[in-house]
């Protein structure tokens, strides 16, 4: 169909005309700018952390943190009246903006708190000449009435619903109040400064628990200035007390801190645990915090970019993707020998969480049938679910108290229905269709995510119960969906689990406690004696006396067993050996050093060769 | 041809307004409530009340002035989408967006399109040759592997091992840096389709009498291939390329989401996972205004590139 004429002659004509040219001139531009280093500019002397967030940051004000990305972040800019000490374990409340321990009334519904002189916000354009201004306890009223402000919508009025005296009326008052016209003046009867610096809250009835949510960063003191000036915009304007200020944040990429000059002395703490001196914690003791200058934070949501800057050293410490998992850790708790090449640390943590397969006991086939509970209970295989599902990533729970908490029963291993026994869940399952009057009918069970492990979990535990006789569906839903369905209870059989907060039992409690049916008791377990035990265990103080208590009401959940315990997570963090002062605080939100950033060390020289090293 | 511009142009209110209803259906009949999740999990009745009422959500849904149909309405036409659950303005995050969204994937279409092009003439040139063989083979073995393939693929060896680009964006730099791997792995993924397809064209081009008479005339390769081949083939040319166009400020979702570029794309996905709605109707109603525009773009360009078309 073509002339007979040389094909080559032709081609190179073509190749001559300007449009190749211009694909040539394309191509040849990007291969020019080629092999660039990565890594942020800084100036000689500056220490820098480069740390990674799996998530977007959704707020950075601390009424509407409701993430964990969000928490750990903002925890660098807040500060709250309490902390916990960063060595010591099992975890010790110290003060943090208070100046002392708080005082507590005999009955323990009265809490009088000495906040810390000479503590002051962020120089911010809110405060004259844009000077932060100095601390005081009317910044805690404030930061209180405005998460009881239903306009604020915050995410955290659980913690003081029914709890304060007359804040629960000011909530009240702040509904019929239009946006921007709230009265924070209005007096509450539990809630008010004694002085510039003396906090007094008053409660409805003791609540030992109050002090670990003064630690807990929704609690954190706000500027009235800072709020009235940025108006909606606070969320992205942080006004704290912290070791870091906001430099700059691009929404969704990354968000950069830095020191903040007007810090007050902090010190780098000077005991610890035993084992602490010899894992070098202790070289810093008794410095000025922070101890680095600068954090960048950069959102990786995918797992292979956030693994690869990490073996690049463009990112200090991580978490294991499931994926690396193999390459980084051998027979579970070893670095495998590339790490160990690359001198990379590893640390392993019990974290305080259970993770369970709920049942609906308002559901006609579950709830008034013990022995099917049983025998699901006995036909799910831990081991084989941690080792498959989560790589080993986890011990299997026999009831719902952590591994760390106190509480935990070692006793309970032994008769319990949390363990894999094929015969028993036949012969339970056997009673079962006996009670129900015929066969058992397909059961549902739901997930509230729908990615790829999830997904997993459920097939693993349908044919876990597929292999004693019951036919399970599997439905995977995203988190509302899912929170709607707990809600109107048409739910059957769920996988959840709770992580708790802080370093109490109490949290677990009451996802079993009758009156919070639906949710966050979505098995909607309902005992009387339960329940009376759980309200006299919750405002008693910490004690070998509550200790047992906690054990009591543990035994009388696991003889219903409105859930098959399946596991508690252990933590597994993996970071570069230039960064020091690591210690894994499970109650932390992720647990790769949000909140304790100060304490951090970096050693710029090691990090150098390594990326020489590893180029 | 003034007229039927005109007389497109207002075919859109139309298309536009039947967009926003079915968005407005689509995000409010069938997405379900979102407050409860704006809310967090803990919250009570009161403050899932009170976000009911914020957003709005308990106004009655068409029938009555204050609609939630007609705020939807409201807030389109007047580009003042408001603020996302994060609560940042929406209109600032879109800006924001379009400049790396525009970076990444105006190199990846000019590029794809191109090379795509300038090698469509030649294999169809070279047609039924061993190389027209072996590029049809690539070709087919380029759009049987999947997109994350070439990424994951792309990141791993050539920002990883060999080093050649970065591995993800950093911010200290300029954006271009972080742009070329993204780009080009855009461009050699979407190779094999583009090319099949301007292969096609080309051929039916090439069979033609003109081409042989152009031939017989003594006219160079170039000039027939250049000159009048790819002029005949520009109606599918235009069609297949202006009609791509609103989709480079859409940004590419894997692609700045495994690179993080700070683009639209990255910004739909965050907006999904977060079930955003108030995002999603932002960015698909200015999708819907930008594909309309552009297909009487399209429209207009036939009659440019072909002089037998004529405006009616």
């Amino acid at each position: 169909m073509f002339p007979a004429s040389p094909k080559a002659r032709y081609l190179s004509q073509i190749a001559s005309h300007r449009f190749c040219r211009l694909t040539i001139l394309i191509c040849a531009s990007f291969f020019s700018a080629c092999n660039q280093d990565d890594h942020p500019a800084s100036t000689p002397d500056e220490i820098i952390l480069n740390q990674r967030i799996r998530s977007k940051i959704q707020t950075l004000d601390p009424a509407d943190v409701g993430d964990t990305a969000s928490h750990g972040v903002c925890s660098e800019f807040y500060e709250s009246l309490y902390s916990y000490h960063y060595l010591k374990r099992p975890h010790e409340i110290v003060p943090e903006l208070a100046a002392v321990m708080p005082e507590v009334s005999e009955d323990g519904t009265a809490y009088r708190i000495s906040v810390k002189k000479g503590v002051y916000f962020h120089d911010a354009p809110c405060f004259p000449d844009g000077k932060g201004r100095q601390l005081t306890a009317h910044d805690f009223v404030y930061a209180f009435k405005r998460i009881a402000n239903v306009k604020v919508l915050s995410k955290s009025w659980y913690i003081f619903d029914g709890r304060i005296l007359g804040l629960d009326d000011f909530r009240e008052y702040t509904k019929g109040c239009s946006k921007g016209q709230v009265g924070y003046s209005r007096p509450v009867e539990g809630l008010y400064a004694e002085d510039d610096f003396t906090l007094v809250i008053k409660l409805h009835r003791p609540w030992p628990q109050l002090i670990y949510w003064l630690a807990f960063l929704p609690t954190a003191p706000m500027a009235k200035e800072a709020v009235d000036y940025y108006g909606p915009d606070i969320v992205k304007h942080p006004v704290g007390t912290g070791p870091y200020m906001l430099k700059q944040w691009h929404r969704g990429i990354y968000l950069e801190a830095v020191r903040n000059p007007n810090y007050r002395q902090v010190f780098y703490p000077s005991k610890g645990m035993p084992d602490d001196v010899a894992a070098g914690l202790l070289a810093n003791a008794g410095k000025q915090l922070p101890l680095i200058d600068r954090v960048f934070w950069r959102v990786v949501v995918e797992n292979q970019p956030r693994w690869l800057l990490l073996m690049r050293g463009d990112i200090d410490i991580n978490s294991i993707p499931k994926d690396n998992f193999g390459q980084a850790v051998s027979m579970g708790t070893e670095l495998t020998e590339e790490m160990k090449r690359r001198r990379m640390r590893l640390k392993l943590f019990d974290e305080p969480s259970t993770f369970w397969l709920g049942m609906n006991m308002n559901d006609p086939v579950l709830g008034q049938n013990k022995p099917l509970r049983y025998a699901i209970n006995y036909a799910i295989d831990r081991k084989k679910f941690i080792d498959i599902i989560l790589s080993s990533k986890g011990k299997p729970a026999r009831g719902f108290i952590p591994l760390i908490m106190a509480g935990y029963d070692e006793t309970i291993r032994e008769g319990s229905p949390s363990r894999f026994d094929i015969q028993k869940a036949k012969a339970c399952l056997k009673e079962a269709e006996q009670l129900h009057g015929g066969p058992i009918p397909k059961l549902r069970l739901a997930i509230g995510r729908t990615g790829t492990v999830q997904k997993q979990t459920l097939q693993f535990l349908a044919r876990n119960l597929s292999e004693i006789g019951l036919e399970v569906e599997t439905e995977l839903y995203d988190w509302p969906t899912y929170l709607e369905k707990m809600r109107n209870g048409s739910h059957q059989m769920f996988f959840s689990g709770w992580m708790a907060d802080y370093p109490d039992v109490e949290s677990f409690l009451s996802v079993f406690y009758g009156p919070n049916a639906s949710w966050p008791n979505s098995t909607n377990f309902n005992n009387p004696e339960f329940n009376a035990l759980y309200e006299r265990v919750s405002v008693m103080p910490d004690g070998p006396q509550r200790t047992k208590l906690y054990r009591q009401a543990q035994r009388l959940v696991l003889e219903e067993m409105p859930c098959a315990f399946t596991y508690h997570r252990i933590g597994y963090i993996i970071h570069h050996n230039w960064l020091g002062n690591v210690k894994p605080d499970p109650y932390k939100a992720d647990a790769t050093g949000f909140g304790h950033l100060k304490y951090y060390t970096v050693d710029a020289a090691k990090r150098d060769t390594y990326r020489k090293t590893f180029k | 041809m003034t007229a039927y511009i005109i007389r497109r142009l207002l075919y859109l209110i139309p298309i536009v307004m039947g967009v926003l209803l079915v968005t407005f259906c689509l995000f409010t009949l069938v997405g379900g409530d979102i407050s409860q999740q704006i809310a967090g999990k803990n919250a009570d009745a009161e403050t899932i009340a009170e976000i009911r009422h914020e957003y709005g959500f308990d106004k009655p849904l068409f029938l009555a002035w204050d609609s939630q149909f007609l705020a939807h309405f409201k807030k389109a036409f007047t580009f003042n989408f408001g603020r996302a659950l994060d609560r940042e303005k929406i209109g600032e995050k879109i800006f924001r967006g379009v400049g790396p969204s525009l970076a990444l994937t105006v190199p990846m279409f000019f590029g794809t399109l191109v090379i795509s092009i300038s090698f469509a003439l030649i294999v169809a040139f070279l047609r039924g040759t061993v190389w027209d063989h072996i590029i049809v083979f690539l070709c087919v073995a380029g759009m049987s592997i999947p997109y994350l393939s070439f990424i994951i693929f792309g990141q791993y060896y050539f920002a990883y091992k060999l080093d050649w680009f970065p591995i993800f964006y950093d911010p200290s730099r300029p954006i271009y840096l972080s742009i070329i791997l993204p780009a080009l792995i855009g461009i050699v993924a979407g190779l094999g389709s583009n090319l099949r397809f301007y292969r096609t064209i080309m051929l039916d081009e090439v069979r033609s009498d003109y081409v042989r008479t152009a031939f017989a005339k003594g006219l160079t390769a170039r000039k027939v291939l250049f000159k009048h081949v790819l002029k005949n083939a520009m109606i599918p040319i235009v069609t297949n390329t202006v009609l791509s166009i609103p989709y480079l400020i859409l940004g590419s979702l894997l692609l700045e989401r495994f690179f993080g570029i700070p683009g639209l794309g990255y910004l739909m996905i965050e907006a999904i996972n977060a079930r955003d709605f108030f995002v999603l109707n932002a960015m698909t109603f200015i999708m819907a205004l930008l594909i309309a525009f552009f297909t009487l773009v399209t429209d207009v360009c036939y009659a440019w590139v072909d002089p037998r078309v004529k405006f009616d």
